[in-house]
């Protein structure tokens, strides 16, 4: 798990272009979006192409996105639930 | 009488304020490691240019030069300030990014990358930045033409409660860059004429 929350804090960064953030400095249960890394929408569209890209995981239920997105730490173990590769 | 109260010219090799050249030293090779360096130099707190396309921070960091050189107040909605840009190759260079990516067979499109697809974003990012409220338009033209600007400018003027327009030349292509941003204000006794030959000598600064 910890690896895994290490490796999708790296993939975070780069997908966002996120300068001068490393992956120390991601809270891991911080909010993503609005506080903590105060993310947006488009960025949320970036992390769903990230889930299908690197985990093979396709979000079919848009309700559920708000709690899968929370924080880094609820977006590894959706992928640890979920992921096909 | 129109006035350019302030202006910023930004090419490969000058970056440069109202007729003073910027002491930047460039590290990186022309291209757009060149916009990271010049955002750097210039100070700017503001994490969502990293996230723009090279176009886009280019046409912001010429924007941003002008706005604080008049110490602009970027806190308070400003209705009376327009944004009109114009430039040759549209959003060309992010296009072609973007075509890249689709272009694989395992491609997934990126909706950081698609949302640049469009040249007018820039005045968008900027009016954003500075929470400027008024019109804000995009133009592409074959070459940079100062009558065409002045025209453009002229129209922005005609909406009401406008009284300053920033508006110039952003052109970025290839890691290219060839911009120049000016604030022209509608009645002012600062600054100098807002007319073709004032134009056309700044360009070519």
């Amino acid at each position: 798990m910890e690896t895994l929350i290490f490796d999708l804090k790296k993939q975070i960064i780069e997908a966002l272009n996120l300068e001068d953030i490393t992956p120390d400095d991601i809270d891991t249960n911080a909010p993503l979006f609005v506080e903590g890394l105060g993310l947006d929408s488009i960025d949320a569209l970036e992390l769903i192409v990230l889930m299908e890209k690197k985990y093979g995981i396709k979000l079919e239920d848009p309700g559920k996105s708000k709690e899968i997105f929370r924080s880094v730490g609820t977006m590894a173990d959706y992928i640890t639930k979920n992921r096909k590769k | 009488m129109k006035k350019i109260i302030a202006y910023s010219r930004i090419t490969d090799t000058l970056v440069i304020l109202n007729g003073k050249p910027c002491e930047i030293t460039f590290s990186c090779e022309i291209g757009p490691g060149r916009l990271a360096e010049i955002y750097r130099f210039l100070e700017v707190n503001y994490p969502k240019f990293f996230k723009m396309d090279n176009f886009s921070k280019a046409g912001f960091l010429a924007s941003e030069m002008v706005l604080r050189s008049l110490h602009y107040d970027m806190e308070s909605p400003d209705e009376s300030t327009s944004v009109v840009f114009a430039n040759r190759s549209s959003s060309l260079d992010n296009d072609k990014r973007f075509q890249e990516t689709i272009s694989r067979d395992d491609y997934f499109p990126s909706p950081a990358v698609f949302v640049y697809t469009l040249p007018n974003i820039v005045t968008g990012e900027v009016a954003i930045r500075n929470k400027i409220m008024g019109e804000t338009s995009f133009f592409i033209l074959e070459s940079f033409d100062a009558e065409k600007m002045m025209i453009f400018a002229d129209w922005a003027f005609s909406s009401a409660g406008t009284r300053r327009v920033l508006c110039g030349w952003t052109e970025y292509l290839d890691g290219h860059s060839d911009l120049l941003v000016m604030m022209v204000e509608k009645e002012s006794d600062k600054g100098f004429d807002f007319n073709k030959q004032n134009i056309n000598n700044i360009y070519r600064t």
